[in-house]
């Protein structure tokens, strides 16, 4: 184990010296320092909560720092927005993407950095100039095709194939991400930040990722990737940051070091190992689908074709499969976000398909929704507001019309406590200023809490770093052991392994495939979820048929 | 002596103090533009203009002038006191209430007929207006829930629908209808529909005006500042106003929400128009502009902080100096100069917002400032 602190000699493409930032009475990091080697990948991991995205965000100028000096290649420099960042060429790809939904994705490339029409040569009369003159400054027409040919250089030096002429809206996660990518090199910049990027991806699309990050180094571009999945860390770094609590722990390089020993770094200390399923005997049936069919409402397509399963008391049944496969729409059909065209739910053998999301809530749906800012919180409320967000009108909690601010209170108080819910103040605390991982902690207790029959988990553990995930693995099979009934929808395919008893694999909106964890291995399911086995499954399907 | 440093300190840096603090800037602000104004229109006479706007009936020397004229305000302010809360009601479900001006117009309407036409008690009336103006608002809430058609267009639009609906409705009924001043008939102390003084005249030398308006719109603030902040309702409202996907997930209805904050939002513009004529300051005047106290709620509402507390505060403010700017005609402004100086001084206390951003990049900058002199001081 050598520390890099004595090599001196070494260019730094960035160095942030003892970065100290203050939120409240938080300190958010803590003399922390970075040493991004020209043409390197340094990995900057830490815990939830831990400080990596607020040093990052000061390295792109979104925060100010309360202390410390930030140099590029030696020489001091000022970031106080995003634009001086921008102007000393340091690009960030954030985890939730900032592309404009309706645009083309050669106009979110060129969004900001526009290049405007120009006559060009070196005979240019006095009408052309003037031309010049009037669209530089007053007409801004663009020049989108000296944009693409410049786009589709970067594309094919990178290898990274997008369509130009789509819009964001229509395309996926990995390509709005290359997107980005290709964005940042548009602006030439030889700095990237990515925050968390395989969060969002699945098996096949992380390897992708990690081979561009590989060829971006190739070409001589520094590189900080924030990531707390050591696999990918340990497949593409050169150099290991760990910071702890806002502090500043070591720099290891990743060939002098183990995952062990970086996981150890991380938490402070060893990694617990997750529960082990215990062996048990389904119960009886509590939801029961048949037939559901979901159309959208734009493409007119059926994004959910004639599905029908059944989960029981006891297990846990997992919804597998590529993002974009339907296993959204059919959780948006089973809890009344959207209307099913077709189909019947049954709870607890009683027909629920005619119910509002409220009375479907009452008659005993959990609900852990994907995106926790958008549909599992009100953020500008506090902690107190939002753990009785699907339940202040019961007697508990409210009288007449009133809400019962004290048992709210109490409810809350011991939710926080049973669910380690950590805020920079007590439960008046706005949702909005705490970390992911917390935030996460407050849905996963509310609905828990509500000891119902049926908890549905869509992606309970996206964006959470190993104790995070850890604990809410360890939550989910709590609840088994306690007889609920578990629909889990997951795109990492380790979660579905460890946890599911059945394993039901989507492809285009239908189930193409049932398996339990032991009977299959990664690959196999791997080749379901693209489509690979669909086929094979139609031809058998057919032939039983006949 | 460290004990109150630290309390002021705690006070500066919370969020409702930074509110107040805006607004006293954005009053501040119109003030100095109006001012302006009045210098630009007439030097000569601009600072005693001024002094008269802000002095309002202070400038009067007699001490039962003085009281009535305040009595006068005061009145005055419970109408927009209403309206602000109308317009910050819809504000907390995330709607945007433009309409209000209509709202108040067929309000205006009911009082009319049933106030002065039928001359039912005051209380009576007062409810039934307050219902026909929820009714009219829950159409844009209607528009707005099963169509998502903007509230705003449909308010706007149904502004103009009631204006003319009520301009020709009232001109041409004689029994409510005056037509040698082309207004509608005043009510009087003499009417059943006329709000009781219940002796608060005495209080303000004679003036018949003040009475139970005043008190009532008290108890409206509080009524509401309790439905927003301790009711399920209000829960509701606030959560689809703030994020409605989530609120959707939770199983709360947002048809529900945007019917009852359309309902009440109306309901006060109603209440509103009540204040107004069943205390007979004003009537309807043939007009081809939706009423104007409807905007104004929107100023006194955001220079409230979107607070029921606040709104009150910021209405009398604004009515101050309207009632100030009204007296400046007799010092040789026309009275077009008078409501543009007003005006300004209103449209621009409504920018809270908008300094509000304005200081926190300040405050930032300062922090950065004072950050690189302590480097420079270091090196």
């Amino acid at each position: 184990m050598t520390t890099l602190n004595n090599m001196e000699e070494t260019t730094y493409a960035i160095e942030m010296l003892g970065i100290t930032k203050k939120f409240g009475n938080i300190l958010a990091n803590d003399h922390i320092d970075i040493r991004l080697q020209k043409g390197h990948i340094l990995a900057l991991c830490g815990e939830n909560g831990a400080g990596k995205s607020t040093i990052m965000s000061i390295l792109f100028g979104l925060y100010a720092p309360d202390e410390g000096i930030i140099k590029k290649e030696g020489v001091e420099v000022k970031i106080t927005n995003p634009n001086d960042a921008t102007n000393l060429n340091i690009g960030m790809v954030h985890q939730h993407f900032k592309l404009v939904d309706t645009f083309t994705v050669l106009q979110n490339i060129v969004l900001g950095d526009e290049t405007l029409k120009e006559f060009r040569g070196d005979n240019l009369n006095i009408v052309k100039k003037s031309l010049n003159y009037l669209n530089k400054h007053i007409f801004k027409i663009l020049d989108y095709k000296k944009a693409r040919e410049d786009i589709n250089k970067i594309i094919n030096q990178y290898d990274l194939q997008v369509d130009l002429d789509k819009k964001i809206k229509d395309i996926s996660v990995e390509m709005q991400q290359k997107v980005e990518i290709i964005k940042m090199l548009y602006r030439k910049n030889d700095i990237l930040i990515f925050d968390e990027p395989t969060a969002v991806l699945t098996e096949q699309e992380i390897q992708n990722f990690l081979k561009v990050m590989n060829n971006l180094k190739k070409e001589g571009k520094s590189i900080i990737f924030i990531s707390h999945k050591l696999n990918e860390i340990f497949a593409v770094s050169d150099q290991i940051t760990v910071i702890r609590k806002g502090k500043y722990i070591d720099t290891l390089k990743t060939s002098e070091t183990t995952k062990e020993e970086i996981s150890a770094l991380m938490m402070g200390r060893k990694l617990k190992d997750f529960k082990e399923k215990s062996k048990k005997t389904p119960k009886e049936e509590v939801l029961r689908v048949e037939h559901l069919t979901m159309i959208d409402p734009f493409s007119k397509k059926k994004v959910v074709n004639d599905i029908s399963f059944n989960v029981r008391k006891g297990e846990i049944v997992t919804l597998a499969g590529i993002d974009g496969n339907g296993q959204q729409e059919v959780i948006y059909g089973i809890t009344g976000i959207k209307k099913a065209r077709d189909g019947v739910i049954l709870l607890d053998k009683k027909d629920i398909s005619s119910y509002s999301i409220r009375e479907k809530i009452k008659a005993g749906i959990s609900h852990i929704p994907e995106d926790r800012h958008k549909h599992g919180l009100i953020l500008d409320y506090s902690i107190y507001e939002n753990t009785v967000l699907d339940r202040y009108y019961e007697k508990e909690f409210s009288k007449c019309l009133f809400l019962n601010e004290k048992n709210i209170k109490k409810y809350a108080d011991e939710l926080i406590d049973k669910y380690d819910v950590r805020s920079s103040g007590d439960g008046n605390t706005i949702v909005r200023s705490m970390s992911g991982g917390n935030q996460q902690k407050i849905i996963v207790g509310r609905e828990i809490e509500r000891n119902q029959d049926l908890l549905i988990a869509v992606q309970p553990t996206r964006g959470l770093d190993v104790g995070a995930i850890e604990g809410i693995h360890n939550l989910l099979l709590e609840q088994r052991e306690e007889d609920k009934a578990i629909l889990l929808v997951s795109l990492e395919l380790d979660q579905v392994f460890t946890l599911s008893d059945r394993i039901l694999v989507m492809y285009e909106g239908e189930i193409v495939g049932e398996f339990t964890p032991e009977k299959v291995n990664k690959k196999t399911l791997g080749l379901y979820m693209s489509g690979a086995k669909k086929d094979e499954v139609n031809a058998i399907k057919e032939g039983a048929n006949e | 002596m460290n004990k109150i440093k630290s309390f002021f300190s705690s006070l500066i840096k919370k969020d409702s103090t930074k509110t107040v603090v805006t607004s006293l800037w954005c009053a501040l602000l119109g003030l100095i533009l109006g001012f302006f104004i009045l210098l630009v229109i007439n030097p000569s006479n601009a600072a005693y203009g001024m002094s008269s706007v802000l002095g309002n009936y202070l400038i009067f020397s007699n001490p039962g002038d003085r009281l009535n004229y305040f009595g006068q305000t005061l009145a005055k302010t419970a109408p927009l006191i209403a309206m602000s809360l109308s317009i910050l009601v819809s504000y907390k479900a995330g709607l945007f209430n433009l309409g209000a001006s209509g709202q108040y117009s067929i309000a205006v309407l009911v009082i009319c007929f049933l106030g002065v036409g039928a001359n039912w008690p005051w209380y009576v009336v007062m409810i039934i207006a307050m219902i026909a103006a929820a009714i009219w608002s829950a159409i844009t809430g209607l528009l707005k829930a099963f169509f998502n058609v903007n509230e705003v267009i449909s308010g706007i639009m149904l502004n103009w629908i009631a204006l003319y609906l009520v301009n020709g409705l009232l001109s041409n009924s004689s029994s409510v209808w005056d037509g040698a001043h082309s207004e509608s008939i005043m009510i009087t102390s003499e009417y059943n529909s006329f709000i009781p003084s219940i002796g608060l005249d005495k209080l303000f030398a004679g003036n018949s005006i003040v009475g139970l308006g005043m008190i009532l719109i008290l108890i409206v603030v509080i009524i509401i500042f309790i439905l927003l902040k301790k009711t399920t309702v209000g829960y509701e409202l606030k959560a689809t106003g703030l994020n409605s996907d989530a609120a959707r997930y939770a199983g709360i209805s947002k048809v529900k929400s945007i019917l009852i904050a359309t309902a009440i939002s109306g309901a006060l513009a109603g209440l509103s128009a009540s204040l107004s004529l069943q205390n007979g300051f004003t009537s309807w005047r043939l007009s081809s502009v939706p009423p104007e106290i409807g905007f104004q709620g929107i100023s006194s509402a955001f220079l409230g902080g979107l607070h029921p507390i606040g709104v009150i505060f910021s209405s009398y403010f604004i009515m101050h100096i309207t009632e100030g700017g009204s007296m400046i005609t007799d010092l040789g402004f026309s009275p077009e100069t008078a409501s543009i100086m007003t005006s300004v001084i209103i449209y621009l206390s409504g920018f809270v917002f908008f300094i509000k951003e304005a200081m926190r990049k300040f405050e930032i900058k300062s922090e950065l400032n004072k950050l690189s002199r302590n480097k420079e001081n270091k090196v």
